[in-house]
């Protein structure tokens, strides 16, 4: 293989493990527990930046040559600042889903969470003291790229191992979840509230977990990314973003992880890598322009058609009772 | 009957006003143990309130709802839950996209392996339990002829079907008060008789039970005592045949 199409090959594994992570997240949040989090994508930013400010040492005022201005710089080894930024992504949430989440009703909370997003963006293009504003960070140095030393595509390779690594333990904690007795109630909270409660499930307890849990995965997957991408602005986390992530959810298997898995792969991964592929036409900006329109209808006629996806939730069957002696 | 000194519940002077309607307008009323009080009146009476703020669900504007003696007024649904005070819904509520097992199973309070931290330890830590919540849930169903419809997502079932899973899915949560909302409303008559039977058997088992219920023959057949209430206040309570006697009864019915 040449050193190009290895280039290509190892970048796109790397944003299908980001993407992936990410619709992990999210399915824990929306297909499992029912919480139609529209502000999905601030927290995969706020683990970026954290990740990115926690790597790149204190800022240094313009006469020392400095150029980025942020708040808490830090030049923390690997893999602190990807631990770090699960932290502050499920802090966002738990802070974020006090509010929206214990006293708002879905469709509510749905909106306050577009809100949020949007006065997510404005603040983090506006107050340029804390992220440098619009121009973003830029120049992250990448995790051991001083210790180890490889050849650039080396490197790439490495980078899709590390990767495939957190990958695995994010898939370990929504695998636990969902396969427990903790996932069969969160599901039945998604499914009815009150009767949940009624229960005896502290309904509120319940989806404030979920979202947190959600937050911790978006801010780790927002650290991968920004230390493989080097690069952060305010115009890599524009909300139409997280309906990306949504309708990879949707279109894969919403409740399903290895369905979301799949709608990773052909949504934010094959669909948007393909249009690379398609020969210029129109005016500049026109396929751009396209891809989210193809998007969003790709969403509805989903959400039209095969509602619970290309690998839809599985039925959960439980084997006949053990005869008599066998098992604990 | 004479008003017994140690109900098990015992709500009193409760009101709650919803605008200007006075719903629940100053009800008292008490649950003796191990019998099923049956709460009646026209529509509007404020029985719905009344359960709802029993368990938790809405809160008294003013009031005292007690339980074994213990002010339990104004706690969210899910701690009134815990008390072992369990509601069934008016319409059905069950949890469409899960199995009718799984309907049973997550009613079960303490699960292992509902925590968190109790997740994450793995499979292990939870499947022995899981495994005999399982056998229970079987012969619950079992006993409401329900065993075919086991792996059936819940919300494929018939309206029927629906109630019998909405009872179930209470006794699984282990009640020591159970909170019936006209369970038998909208099923066929063959049907309604086979969970008066049910209920019949429950009580004599030993299991207290409150009944908001229309059809006056079931609660002649069911209920002793019978709480009547009327725009929002008691108006008698009794027997069946000591209400039936009641002026103000009648009147409320005819009126009302």
């Amino acid at each position: 293989m040449s050193v190009a199409w290895q280039f290509y090959i190892s970048t796109v594994l790397i944003y299908l493990g980001v993407d992936v992570m990410a619709c992990w997240g999210l399915n824990l949040q929306f297909g499992v527990a029912g919480l139609v989090n529209f502000a999905f994508i601030i927290f995969q930013a706020a683990g970026a930046y954290t990740a990115a400010v926690l790597t790149l040492g204190a800022a240094k005022s313009a006469s020392q040559g400095g150029f980025q201005q942020y708040i808490g710089g830090a030049h923390w080894p690997f893999p602190l600042p990807i631990l770090a930024a699960g932290l502050v992504g499920g802090l966002l949430a738990a802070v974020i889903g006090s509010f929206a989440i214990r006293r708002l009703r879905s469709d509510y909370e749905a909106m306050v969470m577009l809100v949020v997003s949007l006065i997510a963006t404005s603040v983090a293009t506006n107050q340029v003291g804390l992220v440098n504003g619009p121009n973003g960070l830029a120049l992250v140095p990448k995790p051991l790229s001083t210790i180890v030393n490889l050849t650039p595509i080396g490197y790439q390779w490495l980078f899709v191992g590390i990767t495939a690594g957190v990958c695995l333990c994010v898939y370990w904690l929504v695998h636990v979840v969902t396969s427990s007795p903790l996932g069969r109630t969160l599901r039945a909270v998604r499914e009815n509230e009150p009767a949940a409660s009624a229960l005896g499930k502290n309904v509120t307890g319940l989806r404030l977990l979920a979202f947190v849990a959600g937050g911790v995965i978006a801010g780790i997957s927002g650290a991968i990314l920004v230390e493989f991408i080097s690069a952060w602005s305010p115009g890599s986390w524009l909300y139409p973003e997280t309906f990306v992530y949504f309708t990879a959810v949707i279109v894969g298997g919403s409740g399903n992880n290895l369905g979301v898995m799949v709608g990773a792969l052909l949504v934010p991964v094959a669909f948007l890598e393909a249009t690379r592929f398609i020969p210029q036409f129109g005016p500049p900006g026109l396929i751009d322009a396209l891809q989210w329109i193809v998007v969003g209808v790709l969403a509805l006629v989903f959400l039209w058609f095969w509602p619970r996806g290309v690998i839809p939730e599985r039925r959960r069957r439980f084997p006949p009772a053990s005869p008599a002696g066998a098992g604990k | 009957m004479s008003q017994p000194v140690d109900a098990l519940l015992e709500v009193r002077n409760l009101h709650r006003q919803f605008g200007g309607v006075r719903a629940v307008n100053g009800a008292s009323f008490a649950v003796p143990p191990g019998r099923i009080t049956g709460l009646i009146g026209p529509n509007g009476a404020g029985k719905s309130t009344a359960l709802n703020i029993i368990a938790g669900a809405l809160r008294p504007d003013s009031g005292t709802v007690l339980y074994r003696g213990k002010d339990i007024t104004g706690l969210p649904p899910y701690k009134v839950a815990r008390h072992g005070i369990i509601r069934t819904f008016q319409v059905s509520s069950e949890f469409a996209a899960l199995t009718v097992l799984e309907n049973l199973l997550v009613a079960l309070p303490a699960q292992r392996g509902e925590k968190l931290w109790q997740a994450a330890l793995g499979k292990r830590y939870w499947k022995a339990q899981e495994r005999a919540n399982v056998e229970r849930a079987r012969e619950l169903l079992a006993r409401f002829d329900m065993s075919a419809k086991e792996d059936e997502y819940a919300g494929n079932l018939s309206g029927g079907q629906k109630r019998l899973l909405e009872l179930m899915r209470g006794l699984m949560a282990e009640p020591a008060l159970l909170l019936l909302d006209e369970p038998m409303a909208g099923v066929s008559r063959p049907l309604a008789r086979r969970i008066e039977q049910h209920l019949l058997e429950l009580v004599a088992e030993g299991l207290t039970m409150l009944m908001i219920e229309h059809e006056l023959a079931v609660v002649e057949r069911l209920c002793d005592p019978v709480v009547v209430m009327a725009q929002g206040r008691v108006i008698s309570q009794g027997t069946m045949a000591d209400v039936r006697a009641d002026q103000e009864v009648l009147d409320a019915y005819l009126i009302g």
